[in-house]
């Protein structure tokens, strides 16, 4: 056991996830897209399509269009590409006790979208849609009144950062180190500059 | 109904197969001796029950557990998807009024060093001797130079990785090299020094070099949910193995120890335990009795165990059984980032947890009465690039400002974590619970904890010195949390069955041997006066190898007869 390569896990872990994929097909588009790139001979499974278990056809939009919104394909993937949406539903239909507020929380995004803008808020253009979220985004701009709103978007974003951030693609878009194993202990690069006064500019 | 094995008689019986009990079946079996452990979880299997570099994305709630189930209803539960729930859950305890208490429990074979945070600095005369530098409580019945040769062995059983550091108040000992600095370890290095703070490599037991047959540490930074190469230190992989090699270990998983059997002398005969399986209580009969179910575990099985000659519990004449309960107090001292890093590359920053550096104590060292509180504390920096990015709850926003915002913080992160030792006191202590029983019918601890004024102004003291840091280092301090985590939540609990040549002020004498029972031994941090500056669990071992080889002498000349 001790001396059991990493090779060898590794082959083992990668296998494993055709399985995980059967169990969890809501999962299965991301864990398929992500997982096995450059795997010449990797697992057959199919993506599933998702089928929302707690919101309905039209929250579902609602939440993949804020996902987006949140954590936007600019450049590098974003939520879009790493399912985000289907975690944030998965786990509302997870968690009873959220469920009521998450769901007058979207009725009130809607009902104010279409009180200010005159139409729900999937139907409004990218700007008119961040000209709703940022009162309730940014503390410099919070208004009185919206304090319902505030907690709902504050909800769909963590939910949106935690689906986002443990998907591979998040993993991939911080760089995230843990993608990695290392043959010795990881040493900063910069010795000659303890202070670290002198970094090349930063990289974003 | 009791189960008997009578056709059997074991030379040792141990409780516990952590730490302690693992180094104690381990040095006895290797002697020769006829050990019989009980355990009272399963066996783990790294195979399944590790994290074995799974990822998020694997898991049904992404590694963030289900929402839908609480976290128990025991504090502190700690469950995750990362493996099989090895969590204790049935064995609750209960709270006297006034007194809080967190308490993750493992009771699976190899206990908590399947898990723990491998920390292993010894401890050193400013430790055993800190009554007579400053007048609280009294000395240790050792001294560092009787222990030390131990420390050594241990350190070169088990692989210590550190650097030579030259400080008398957390002695050097025998080290592999030691882990890399990492980025912000030179920039907090740096802030540290500006006034005065040692800023040094932790002794860590992971190894960074192949060692006993064991290889190297892969740095996959998982090392909380178990290894799966034995690349750091845990009984499971390193003692209880090599007991087994010997065939002089029979293994008894699944038996939760109930209390201590005694003869007619009222000297330890056997153990009665409750196989959780069968719900049956069974008895096992040996020659000798090793306790090394950890601190608050072993005073409740000692104090369970009530006879016509210990009313009060075995070895208990001096009423310090269960008395003289120490913590260390752990927070969050200070947290903020490094403008210095923002934007610039990842960095595998997380690879040994937050147990690369330390701050040994500093405080109270020239002087034992310099500071507004005695004794002192040590500090754990970590930070950097963790699996999982958290300034993405805390930061405003959303767009691509929002996602930018997050990938520039990445890296920059800091955070001190503080751990000070509580002062012994009357007031702290564990009893049973005159009413509460638990799963298996056994009576509840109950724990009467909180912390004193001493720990809460080193607290105090630790808050302001880890901003002025993060300060001098150039860096922005966020705050740090208000109130030090609940009582209990280091695991690193001491005192229950403290050590003391005096058997009326002490359970047991400097080897761990019980005044009142010659042949009853304690193997975990029950013995120790104080939980000191220094994580436990390397010093469990030091003594129970010292404990263990006092007990096979006991054997050889006869004072306990073999079976």
């Amino acid at each position: 056991m001790a001396g059991q390569d990493l090779q060898r896990r590794e082959i083992l872990r990668i296998m494993s996830m055709a399985a995980v994929a059967s169990h969890f097909p809501g999962f299965a588009k991301w864990v398929f897209a992500c997982a096995h790139e450059g795997s010449a001979d990797g697992p057959t499974v199919k993506p599933a399509k998702y089928t929302p278990q707690f919101c309905t056809a039209q929250e579902y939009k609602l939440v993949e269009r804020l996902a987006e919104l949140i954590i936007p394909s600019d450049g590098t993937p974003g939520a879009r590409e790493a399912g985000v949406a289907e975690f944030v539903d998965f786990m509302v239909a997870h968690e009873p006790e959220r469920q009521y507020k998450f769901r007058t929380g979207m009725t009130w995004l809607n009902a104010h979208s279409e009180r200010l803008l005159g139409h729900p808020f999937v139907e409004l253009s990218e700007e008119q849609q961040a000209s709703i979220l940022e009162p309730l985004a940014y503390k410099a701009k919070h208004r009185e009144g919206e304090e319902d709103g505030r907690a709902f978007f504050s909800t769909v974003k963590d939910l949106t950062a935690m689906g986002f951030y443990s998907s591979e693609i998040g993993y991939k878009e911080l760089d995230n180190p843990a993608l990695k194993f290392y043959q010795k202990s990881p040493e900063c690069p910069h010795t000659d500059d303890p202070e670290h006064e002198h970094l090349p500019p930063p990289k974003w | 109904m009791v189960k008997a094995m009578p056709s059997q008689v074991y030379d040792v019986i141990v409780i516990g197969t952590g730490a302690g009990g693992g180094m104690a079946i381990k040095t006895l079996c290797e002697a020769g001796l006829q050990v019989c452990a009980l355990n009272a979880g399963r066996r783990l299997n790294p195979e399944k029950d590790f994290r074995n570099h799974r990822m998020p994305w694997e898991m049904k709630f992404r590694g963030f557990g289900d929402p839908a189930r609480p976290s128990d209803n025991n504090p502190g539960f700690v469950d995750t998807e990362w493996g099989p729930n090895i969590w204790e859950r049935e064995v609750t305890f209960t709270t006297a009024p006034g007194s809080t208490w967190m308490w993750p429990r493992c009771f699976a074979v190899g206990g908590k060093t399947n898990f723990w945070g491998r920390s292993s600095a010894r401890f050193g005369d400013i430790d055993f001797r800190a009554a007579s530098l400053d007048g609280y409580d009294v000395d240790w019945p050792l001294t560092y130079e009787e222990v030390a040769p131990y420390y050594s062995r241990v350190e070169r059983m088990i692989g210590v990785s550190s650097s030579v550091q030259n400080r008398p108040s957390n002695p050097d000992g025998e080290y592999l090299p030691p882990f890399n600095f990492r980025c912000l370890d030179h920039i907090l290095q740096k802030g540290a020094e500006k006034i005065g703070v040692p800023y040094l490599h932790d002794r860590i037991a992971q190894l960074t070099e192949n060692h006993e047959g064991f290889p190297r540490c892969h740095f996959c930074g998982a090392c909380t949910f178990g290894c799966d190469t034995g690349s750091f230190f845990s009984s499971s992989w390193r003692f209880v193995p090599k007991a087994e090699a010997t065939k002089n270990l029979h293994l008894r998983t699944e038996a939760m120890a109930k209390n201590i059997l005694v003869d007619e002398n009222g000297m330890a005969k056997g153990v009665a335990y409750i196989d959780r399986q069968t719900k049956q209580e069974v008895e096992v009969y040996g020659r000798a009795v090793v306790v090394a179910a950890s601190c608050v575990e072993s005073a409740r099985i000692m104090l369970n165990s009530k006879s016509r000659h210990w009313p009060n519990g075995i070895a208990n004449s001096s009423g310090q059984l269960g008395r003289n309960l120490c913590d260390h107090l752990y927070g969050e001292s200070a947290r903020g980032y490094l403008p210095q890093l923002l934007g610039q590359p990842s960095f595998p920053d997380s690879v040994g947890d937050n147990t690369i550096v330390w701050m040994p104590r500093w405080q109270n060292l020239k002087n034992p009465r310099e500071e507004k509180f005695i004794r002192g504390y040590s500090v754990y920096p970590g930070g950097g690039c963790a699996e999982y990015p958290w300034y993405a709850t805390q930061a405003e926003g959303f767009g691509s400002a929002y996602k930018r915002d997050v990938k520039r913080r990445y890296p920059t992160p800091v955070s001190f974590t503080v751990q000070a030792p509580s002062l012994r006191s009357d007031s702290n202590f564990v009893d049973l619970d005159p009413e509460a029983k638990d799963h298996y019918g056994i009576p509840k601890v109950r724990i009467h904890f909180q912390w004193d004024e001493n720990v809460l102004k080193m607290w105090e003291h630790s808050k302001e010195v880890c901003a002025e840091i993060i300060r001098k280092a150039g860096g922005v301090c966020e705050g740090s949390a208000n109130e030090p985590l609940i009582p209990g939540w280091s695991l690193h609990e001491t005192g229950t069955c403290r050590m003391g040549d005096d058997p009326k002020h002490a359970v047991t004498n400097g080897f761990g041997q019980t005044h009142d029972v010659q042949n009853l031994y304690v193997c975990d941090a029950s013995v120790f006066l104080s939980c000191t500056d220094k994580t436990t669990t390397i010093s469990i071992m030091a003594f129970t190898l010292r404990t263990c080889e006092h007990l096979i002498e006991n054997f050889r000349r006869e004072e306990h007869k073999r079976a």
